[in-house]
C-alpha cells in the first residue's frame, strides 16, 4: 500500500536527512524522503511548515546544510538548479512563475529548448539540426498543450491567461523539460470544485502519459487523500508523519498539528496520542 | 496529437529534419540579399540623396549597429549595461590600430588606398573584425564575473567597466606619426601608442555606406534569428523571471555572459566604423554619455524590439539634425521628445513586439488581401 519499497533499481527522487537552517531558524530538519519510479506521493503540512522550502532544496534554489538528494540514484544537491531541471526534475510554482510577457506558446517551447543541442553558431546559421529542432519544440509544445487544454490559447501573453489556465500552463511548462520526477506546488489552489475535479483526472493520467514520478504539495486535503499513494506530513520542518492516506487521516499528530489541541482536551487526548 | 507529447524532442528530430540543399539556400540567402541591398544603398541612395544625407545615413546605420548589438543584452535578456561605449571604443582601437600602422608598414601612407574591395578596404575589413574579436574578449572578461549581478548592481559595474576603458585609453602613449618611426617598431611594440588623451588621429577614412549597412543587415538577420529561436527565447526568459528560467533548465549566467559576447562583438565593429568615419577616436568621446545615449535608443524604440531599435535609432539621430536651425534650443526639443515618448508610450515606440506582430500591420496587411481578391 505504502509502495515506498522501490524494488530493482532505485527510487525516482530520493532524500536522505535534509537539513536546512536561515541564521538560527530550522527551517528544515533531517528530512527523508522516497518517491518510486511512477509513484504519485504528496507533502502536506500547515502553512509555514517549510514544504515549498523543501522544494527548493530539491529543486537546487536553496543548497542543503546537510543531506543529499538522490534523482534516479544520482547525487544532484549542491548543484545549480538549472543542472538539476536537466538531470529530469521539473517544477511548478506556488505563486506562478510564467514568463508573461511570452506567449504560451513560447512559454513552453522555450522550456523545451533545454533539450536542444544546437549551441549559437548554429541557431545563427539556421543549420539543417536547429530547423529540425525548432520544428519538433513547437510540434512537441502544441501537443502538450493539447494533452493541457490550454492549445486555443497559444498565441495570448501569458500574463493575460485567467488563473486556471495559468497553473495549466505551468505544468505544459514543466512537462516540456521532459523531467522524470515532477514537483507540483499547490495544483489547484484556488480554483473552484469543476476546475479542481479536472486537475486531478489530468495528474493523475500525467503519469502513464509522460512516465513521470510526482510529489505534490497540495493544501486541498480531498485532493491529497484520493490521489496520492504516499504521505508525508511536515510542521515546522520536522516531519511528523509519513504513510498511506488512511493512516494520516487519523494520527494524532497530524491532526494536532493541523487544529491544535484545546487546552481542556489536551490532558484527555494525551494518553491516546501517545499510545 | 496527443501520442506525440509523450515523446521526446530527440525522438522527433530525425523526422523532422529539412532538405539540407534547400535548407543551405535559405541559411546563405539572407547574407546574400544583405550583400546586394549594402551595395545598392552606396552606389543608389547615397547619391540619390546627396552629401548631408549620406553623412545622416552613415550615422544612422552605427547608431542601429550599436543600439541594435546593445538590445541583445538590454532588450532579450533584460541585463542593464551601461558600458557599451566602452566595448565601443576597445573595437575602434583595435580596428584603428590595425588600419593606421598596417597602412603606414604596408602602404606607406596613412590616406585609404585601393578601389572597391580593394587592399585598403580589405585592411580595413580585417580591422573590423579585430575590433569586434578584441571587444567580445573583453565582453568575456567582464561579463563573467558581471553577469551574476542583477539590476542596480550590474548597471553600475558596467559603468565602471566603460570608465575604466576610457581612462586607460586617455593613458596610452603618442601616436608616431611618419613612416620612418612606424616601420622600425613591431606591431606589439606599437600596442599602446594608441595617442592618448588627444586621441588617436589619422585613421584613413574607409567607412563608407556600404561596409556601415553591410554590417548593420548582418546583425538584423542574426538579432532576428536569435529571438526566434531556442537560445532568443531562453534570454527573454531570463529577462522574464530569472527564477523560472533557471528552474527550466536555463543556464542563465551562460546564457547572459552569451548575450553579453554577442552584443560586444557587433559594438567593437561599431566602433571601428565610427572611428573609420570620424578619423579620430577620442576616448572621451565615447564615455559615459556615449553609453547613455544608446540605452536611450533602445528604450525609447522597445526593449527586446528590433524593428523598434532602427526606428529608434532613426529617429534619434535624424532628430537633432532636423532641429538644427533652432541652434541651442534643440538639445532642449530633444530632451522634451525624450520625455513625450516616456509619457505617453513608457514601453517605447514598439514596446516588445516587432513591426510585423503589432495590430495595425496585421490589418494593414488583411485590408491589402482583402483589396486584392476584391479587385480580382
Amino acid at each position: 500500500m505504502t509502495g515506498a519499497s522501490s524494488g530493482a533499481g532505485h527510487p525516482a527522487l530520493e532524500t536522505r536527512a535534509l537539513s536546512l537552517s536561515f541564521g538560527g531558524l530550522k527551517a528544515v530538519s533531517e528530512f527523508s524522503l522516497a518517491v518510486p519510479v511512477g509513484g504519485l506521493c504528496g507533502l502536506i503540512g500547515p502553512n509555514g511548515a517549510g514544504k515549498t522550502t523543501v522544494f527548493n532544496l530539491l529543486t537546487g534554489v536553496y543548497r542543503p546544510d546537510e543531506g543529499e538528494v538522490l534523482l534516479g540514484g544520482v547525487r544532484v544537491d549542491g548543484r545549480k538548479p538549472s543542472y538539476i531541471a536537466r538531470c529530469g526534475m521539473a517544477r511548478t510554482f506556488q505563486n506562478i512563475r510564467l514568463f508573461g510577457e511570452l506567449s504560451v506558446l513560447d512559454n513552453v517551447m522555450t522550456a523545451g529548448g533545454v533539450r536542444t543541442r544546437s549551441g549559437l553558431f548554429r541557431t545563427l546559421l539556421r543549420t539543417p539540426l536547429h530547423v529540425a529542432e525548432e520544428r519538433a519544440l513547437a510540434e512537441r509544445a502544441l501537443a502538450l498543450l493539447d494533452v493541457l487544454g490550454i492549445a486555443h490559447r497559444r498565441d495570448e501573453q501569458a500574463k493575460s491567461l485567467p488563473y486556471g489556465d495559468q497553473r495549466r500552463l505551468e505544468i505544459a511548462r514543466a512537462l516540456a523539460t521532459e523531467p522524470r520526477v515532477l514537483l507540483l506546488d499547490e495544483p489547484v489552489a484556488g480554483m473552484n470544485t469543476q476546475e479542481k475535479r479536472a486537475m486531478r483526472a489530468l495528474i493523475q493520467s500525467l503519469r502513464e502519459q509522460f512516465g513521470v514520478s510526482i510529489l505534490l504539495i497540495e493544501h486541498d486535503m480531498g485532493l491529497v487523500m484520493e490521489i496520492c499513494e504516499q504521505i508525508t506530513v511536515i510542521d515546522h520542518g520536522v516531519t511528523i508523519a509519513r504513510g498511506a492516506p488512511a493512516q494520516i487521516q487519523n494520527d494524532p499528530a497530524v491532526i494536532e498539528a493541523y487544529l491544535g489541541v484545546p487546552d481542556d482536551a489536551a490532558a484527555a487526548a494525551g494518553p491516546e496520542g501517545a499510545a | 496529437m496527443s501520442d506525440r507529447a509523450g515523446k521526446t524532442l530527440s525522438e522527433r528530430v530525425g523526422a523532422l529534419r529539412p532538405n539540407p540543399v534547400v535548407n543551405t539556400g535559405l541559411s546563405l540567402a539572407p547574407f546574400v540579399v544583405a550583400f546586394a541591398l549594402a551595395m545598392v544603398v552606396d552606389t543608389v541612395v547615397g547619391p540619390l540623396v546627396g552629401a548631408t544625407w549620406t553623412e545622416i545615413l552613415l550615422d544612422v546605420g552605427i547608431a542601429i549597429l550599436l543600439a541594435g548589438s546593445l538590445n541583445v543584452v538590454n532588450g532579450y535578456a533584460g541585463q542593464f549595461s551601461l558600458g557599451h561605449a566602452g566595448f565601443m571604443l576597445l573595437g575602434g582601437y583595435a580596428a584603428a590600430w590595425l588600419t593606421f600602422y598596417g597602412s603606414m608598414k604596408f602602404f606607406g601612407t596613412w590616406e585609404p588606398v585601393g578601389g572597391f574591395l580593394g587592399s585598403g578596404q580589405l585592411l580595413f575589413l580585417g580591422g573590423c573584425m579585430l575590433g569586434g574579436l578584441v571587444a567580445a574578449v573583453f565582453g568575456v572578461v567582464v561579463g563573467l564575473p558581471s553577469l551574476r549581478l542583477r539590476g542596480d548592481y550590474l548597471a553600475i559595474v558596467t559603468l565602471g567597466f566603460g570608465e575604466i576603458a576610457r581612462v586607460l585609453g586617455q593613458i596610452t602613449a603618442r601616436q608616431p606619426k611618419n613612416v620612418e618611426q612606424v616601420a622600425e617598431r613591431s606591431w606589439w611594440d606599437l600596442a599602446d601608442n594608441l595617442g592618448g588623451a588627444e586621441g588617436f588621429s589619422q585613421i584613413p577614412n574607409y567607412t563608407r555606406l556600404f561596409f556601415v549597412y553591410l554590417f548593420v543587415f548582418i546583425l538584423l538577420i542574426l538579432a532576428y534569428r536569435l529571438k526566434y529561436s531556442s537560445k532568443g527565447r531562453a534570454l527573454l526568459a531570463v529577462r522574464e523571471n530569472e527564477i523560472a528560467a533557471e528552474a527550466m533548465g536555463i543556464d542563465t549566467t551562460r546564457a547572459k555572459v552569451s548575450a553579453f559576447v554577442m552584443s560586444a562583438f557587433f559594438a567593437g565593429i561599431g566602433g571601428a566604423l565610427y572611428a573609420h568615419r570620424v578619423g579620430v577616436l577620442k576616448p572621451t568621446e565615447l564615455g559615459f554619455q556615449k553609453s547613455i545615449d544608446l540605452v536611450i535608443i533602445v528604450v525609447i524604440g522597445g526593449m527586446g524590439s528590433i524593428t523598434g531599435v532602427v526606428l529608434g535609432a532613426a529617429i534619434l539621430v535624424i532628430l537633432p539634425e532636423l532641429f538644427r536651425e533652432f541652434s541651442e534650443y534643440r538639445m532642449i526639443a530633444y530632451a522634451l521628445a525624450l520625455v513625450a515618448v516616456m509619457l505617453l508610450r513608457p514601453q517605447g515606440i514598439m514596446g516588445v513586439k516587432e513591426l510585423w506582430e503589432t495590430s495595425w500591420w496585421r490589418k494593414g496587411v488583411a485590408r491589402l488581401r482583402g483589396g486584392k481578391r476584391g479587385g480580382a
